[in-house]
């Protein structure tokens, strides 16, 4: 009960970063002085609904190590959980990106390194859901989810890194080595939205928890009035 | 080591399996001839790489289903499981019986699909493609092993197994058709192909690591 | 591109996001509710029948 109270306090915190955010992208950060224009404006909340899904998919990473080794259920539901929510964000990624690329480049799709693994991403998390619907076995499915969960998460970045053998795509590389490249103003805009994104993360996935405890309170529940 | 014999002394006897392989890769093959085959005289070089990839990962996805449908249906693996050997050392010996069943089939196909579509000979380039072949076969193995192994123990085994399966291949798909594709259609050199080789060593290492430390857990009790 | 052209491909962006986010706020706050509830009344009618079965006994 004690994660009820608190989730609120991080809507609320994750809503005033998300808006504020908002409010910076359209009116303090200058217009992309590149070919992307004002449709650069995306960006805003794509990169940081990007990073939230891996953040998502790294906290299922880590569950399904903990419950390997703990074989607490508590942390399998932390998994589903995450790789739901993980699911959703990614979904939100594509699906601006693909709207990016239109705007931007001309095209719904390009086979360019992070479009192609974000693909690539839903496609392995589907997975992971069609996989626990094939084990009945609660403690089976869970070991094994956590097993893919594991994998799954390795191969993301070497996806991501095998993407760049192939034949140059056009998606604008806007973190390099040497720094963002972007305005000071666009970077406060931007780490702002991704701190309220992060906050959102954290704050549903607190309250899908809870959502799973109630469940299987309510099926205990059942179970001792129906024994 | 025993189960390696065991698997390899059993596929003898029977054939069925190999056969059935081989087959399928010469059907594979001239499948994908009618359906490449968009204009008269179309060079295909360019594309036989991918085909052989393409072909490889299939047939080791049917390979990895009868494998270990064969010890479930008779109840070998119960078996396995009951001897004190490490589980490590079954993941070992069966990710080693795949790779024996894969190279078998790429011994068949690939002088094959050279002779068919390939239009300039890559003698010389002949050991840079073996190791690359083998390294993206370790990789193709060793995840694929483990993958049957959770895939079995479900309710739609062989259903399952293509939908975990391909999505977590993909980079070994992409570095090992571009460099065999590299050396088909181009003889590129070792240098070139020293990215992609260096990447399916790396992808070799994690994944056999990962699949180390997770398949007690796989296997199940 | 134009401010004009460029403006819809961001509003569509930013109105999908939205829309998602919002939806699956509103479902899963539906869903604790009603699961809340349930709770609660499968743990009244537990206590309903613990009292009949204890008054059951006591006869």
């Amino acid at each position: 009960m004690k994660q009820l109270v608190s989730a609120p306090v991080l809507f609320v915190g994750a809503g005033i970063f998300l808006v504020t955010g908002l409010l910076l992208a359209f009116l303090y950060a200058p217009i992309d002085a590149s070919t992307m224009g004002y449709s650069q404006k995306i960006f805003f909340y794509h990169a940081p609904i990007a990073e939230t899904a891996l953040v998502a998919f790294g906290v299922a990473f880590v569950a399904a190590i903990l419950y390997l080794r703990s074989q607490d259920p508590r942390w399998d539901r932390l998994g589903v959980v995450s790789v739901r929510l993980g699911l959703v964000f990614s979904l939100l990624v594509m699906a601006t990106g693909m709207i990016w690329g239109k705007a931007a480049w001309g095209t719904w799709w390009d086979w360019e390194p992070r479009l192609t693994t974000f693909l690539l991403v839903c496609f392995l998390y589907v997975a992971y859901f069609v996989l626990r619907s094939v084990v009945e076995e609660e403690q089976r499915r869970a070991t094994f989810a956590a097993v893919f969960s594991i994998i799954a998460f390795i191969d993301v970045p070497i996806t991501f890194f095998a993407t760049r053998f192939l034949p140059a795509g056009m998606h604008p590389t806007v973190i390099t080595m040497g720094g963002t490249g972007m305005p000071g103003s666009m970077f406060v805009s931007f780490f702002i939205s991704m701190i309220g994104m992060t906050l959102l993360l954290v704050a549903l996935i607190r309250r899908d928890l809870a959502v799973e405890e109630l469940k299987d309170r309510v099926a205990d529940l059942k179970n001792s009035i129906g024994g | 080591m025993a189960i390696l014999r065991k698997d390899l002394i059993r596929e003898l006897r029977t054939r069925e399996m190999i056969i059935s392989m081989i087959l399928f890769v010469l059907l594979a093959m001239v499948i994908f001839h009618y359906a490449f085959s968009v204009k008269e005289d179309a060079d295909l070089t360019y594309f036989t790489g991918g085909m052989l990839w393409v072909t490889f990962i299939f047939a080791m996805l049917l390979g990895l289903n009868r494998s270990f449908a064969q010890e479930k249906d008779e109840r070998c693996l119960d078996g396995l499981l009951l001897c004190p050997v490490d589980r490590v050392t079954i993941f070992l010996a069966k990710t080693a019986g795949n790779l024996v069943f894969l190279l078998i089939i790429q011994v068949v196909a690939v002088p094959v699909f050279t002779l068919f579509f390939v239009s300039r000979s890559y003698v010389g380039d002949l050991v840079p493609f073996l190791i690359v072949m083998l390294l993206a076969d370790v990789g193709i193995c060793a995840l694929g092993t483990l993958l049957a192994t959770i895939s079995m123990n479900t309710r739609s085994r062989d259903l399952l197994l293509p939908i975990i399966f391909l999505p977590l291949i993909v980079p070994v798909l992409i570095a090992a058709t571009g460099a065999t594709t590299l050396i088909f259609a181009e003889g590129a050199g070792f240098g070139d192909l020293l990215a992609r080789v260096l990447f399916l060593l790396g992808f070799d290492a994690v994944f056999l690591v990962a699949a180390y430390g997770t398949y007690d857990f796989a296997i199940g009790e | 591109m134009t401010i004009e052209e460029g403006a819809k491909f961001v509003a569509a962006a930013y109105a999908i996001i939205l829309a998602v986010l919002m939806l699956y706020y509103v479902l899963s706050a539906r869903r604790v509710n009603t699961l809340k509830r349930d709770v609660q009344l499968l743990e009244q009618e537990v206590q309903r029948r613990q009292i009949g079965a204890g008054g059951a006994g006591g006869e």
